[in-house]
């Protein structure tokens, strides 16, 4: 069913109790038209079936602290999804992930707390070269207050710059694992205004970006090196 | 001279019950954390009404007419309200009272 809008929320996170499906209607009802779902995969785990409704994507989430390992899982798990997430924080991970291009998303490059790692140009080249967009968490912005919330949008804010500069793709995330994490896309706009992106950059970082990850287009031409 | 409204027209859904006067203190918490007192004071904010009910609440909020985009970032910013998780949406918005309840 197609529901008009051109918004996707993607690295959703579900918890036990609710099913991707009222998931969706959840953000349906917030203005998106799909979620991708992130599953994270932990040794030799099972990846989560795929939904059989068209809007839900399920994806999954790699959480390493090792690049042979992190290497490892895309190997085994690249062709099986249609949206490699890597949990970053940690600089060599962060830079291993941009390295290559069956990654999607680097999630939290400087770490969930955002006492880790930092986005250095190097990375960012790597990156808009191979096409792995960089979660913007704005769940940070929200659950945060004070002094700590000042130096994350000073941050973010940094960080939206040297983006810019090397023509990285941002992609704007809340981190939902319930319904409450929802925010709808004209808020998520709102609040990546804090951190200075304009309005045409942040639509497309909920729009235009998501979508080309699910569709892999911005990975055309690099299917061939794979094989 | 009267300076242009704008109303606000938003859902809250809640894990619990949420009443006008707890919700207007976490409103005002959240703009004033964003923005600070003259942020805030320039915002005229005002909870016009509030319906609640169990787990939902819809609501109208007045503001000045150039900080809407302002008062969509705080209520965003809203994530639970004395311990009880929130998400907040935006409905509409409207120059007049009529206007944003009427459609």
């Amino acid at each position: 069913m197609s529901t008009g809008s051109r918004f996707f929320l993607l690295n959703v996170h579900l918890q036990p109790r609710i099913s991707a499906d009222d998931m969706l209607r959840a953000a349906r009802r917030f203005g998106y038209a799909a979620i991708g779902i992130s599953t994270i995969v932990n040794g030799g785990g099972s990846i989560a079936p795929a939904s059989d409704n068209p809007a839900i994507y399920t994806g999954i989430e790699i959480v390493t602290t090792s690049v042979s390992d992190l290497r490892q899982k895309l190997r085994r798990y690249w062709s099986k999804v249609p949206m490699v997430v890597v949990q970053g924080g940690e600089e060599r991970i962060n830079m291993a992930a941009v390295k290559d291009h069956r990654v999607d998303i680097l999630s939290n490059p400087c770490g969930e707390k955002w006492d880790r790692g930092e986005l250095k140009p190097q990375m960012l080249k790597y990156a808009a070269m191979n096409g792995v967009a960089i979660e913007f968490n704005l769940s940070v912005i929200i659950e945060s207050r004070r002094g700590k919330r000042a130096r994350i949008l000073r941050r973010l804010a940094e960080n939206l710059e040297l983006m810019r500069k090397y023509r990285a793709m941002p992609l704007l995330t809340t981190n939902t694992r319930s319904i409450y994490d929802l925010r709808a896309p004209r808020e998520m706009i709102a609040l990546a205004s804090l951190c200075g992106m304009e309005r045409g950059d942040a639509i497309r970082a909920l729009s235009e970006i998501p979508a080309g990850i699910l569709t892999r287009r911005w990975k055309r031409g690099m299917e061939a090196e794979q094989l | 001279m009267r300076e242009k409204r704008r109303y606000i027209l938003f859902e809250v859904m809640s894990e619990g019950e949420v009443d006008k006067q707890r919700l207007q203190r976490a409103i005002w918490d959240s703009v004033y954390s964003l923005y600070g007192d003259t942020g805030a004071s320039e915002s005229r904010l005002w909870l016009t009404s509030y319906d609640c009910g169990e787990d939902t609440g819809i609501g109208v909020l007045r503001c000045a007419h150039r900080v809407v985009e302002r008062v969509r970032a705080a209520l965003a910013c809203i994530h639970s309200v004395d311990g009880i998780r929130v998400a907040i949406r935006v409905i509409r918005v409207s120059g007049t009272l009529k206007g944003v309840r009427g459609k």
